[in-house]
């Protein structure tokens, strides 16, 4: 287990792995995203309340749910970092919030386009989801500066990690406040079996394939930046060299 | 499952019973968000990689020549 874990946290290791893992991720995902999009626009029914504006949902869950992801990463990456000092976890952190800050703007501004004519307004600031979620951008592009501020790498891992920890609970925030406050954002849909309700099979499926489908984008788009990282970090090193060469 | 289409008319297809701004904007946004994400560390690689293997001839030429001059 030790062995496995430092061999992990190795990121020659790690290269030649997702090097491996890569070409199915990405055709995983090139099917999945082709179901989900192909289904969302030419399959879905209209919703009887929202009409076609329901096709923005499928997207707009997707991302937003998986956004949610984002700071838990970086709590763990960040533990990692300054528990085994593991080089790998700091490469992802770096990449990871940057590609955060992209998935909370663009569940907002998704969001917006959908609000814009179900609620009749693009913004509500007494809304505590979407305020809660303009916070979460708001701290990854903290994180994202405080790394760019800080000189000393091991400084900003320190701080980085940190503010992750208030960006865990935000997410909580972020997952309840729509239970714990009265919101213009709806709770959440529950799933149903009847095909005759609106949030049948036929939508929570379509929902679930863009989750899957934006899942293996984060993984591929994480995996491409992690490994751009570490070329450039390991550049000395022989190994890098001989890739080099050979290429 | 061709019945299953929500449009008889492409003219419909782009309309999307009225939201057809607000959801082509959508999946537009969202177009554009996944291929930068997945472009950009893909050209990026390609920089790093004509980077380093310029400074690895450029060393190797350095070398060379001293060799040669010593």
């Amino acid at each position: 287990m030790w062995l496995w874990f430092s061999k992990l946290g190795s990121p020659k290791w790690f290269y030649e792995l997702s090097g491996k893992w890569l070409p199915w991720l990405v055709a995983a995902m090139v099917v999945f995203m082709t179901v989900g999009l192909v289904w969302g626009l030419l399959f879905l029914p209209p919703d009887y309340q929202q009409g076609f504006t329901s096709r923005i949902l499928i997207v707009h869950v997707a991302v937003a749910g998986t956004s949610l992801a984002f700071f838990p990463l970086l709590l763990v990456s960040g533990t990692i970092t300054l528990v085994w000092r593991m080089k790998l976890a700091d490469m992802v952190a770096k990449n990871a919030a940057i590609l955060g800050a992209w998935f909370s703007f663009i569940t907002l501004a998704t969001g917006s386009l959908w609000g814009s004519v179900m609620w009749g307004t693009w913004w509500e600031w007494t809304d505590s989801r979407l305020v809660s979620m303009l916070f979460q951008l708001f701290l990854l592009l903290g994180v994202i500066s405080l790394r760019s501020a800080l000189e000393d790498s091991e400084t900003a891992a320190k701080a980085c990690a940190l503010l992750s920890i208030v960006g865990c609970i935000n997410v909580v925030i972020i997952k309840y406040s729509v239970e714990w406050w009265n919101t213009l954002h709806q709770v959440s849909s529950p799933v149903s079996m009847d095909t005759q309700s609106p949030n049948g099979p036929e939508f929570w499926i379509a929902t679930l394939v863009m989750i899957v489908a934006v899942y293996l984008f984060l993984s591929v788009s994480l995996i491409l930046s992690t490994r751009n990282e570490i070329l450039e970090r390991e550049r000395r090193s022989q190994w890098v060299q001989d890739l080099v060469s050979k290429s | 499952m061709l019945d299953a289409i929500q449009f008889s008319s492409f003219a419909d297809f782009i309309d999307m019973g009225g939201y057809g701004f607000n959801v082509w904007s959508v999946y537009g946004l969202f177009a554009i968000f996944v291929a930068v994400n997945l472009i950009l560390p893909l050209r990026k690689k390609q920089r790093i990689l004509r980077q380093l293997k310029r400074r690895m001839t450029l060393d190797e030429e350095i070398n060379s020549e001293d060799s040669q001059s010593s």
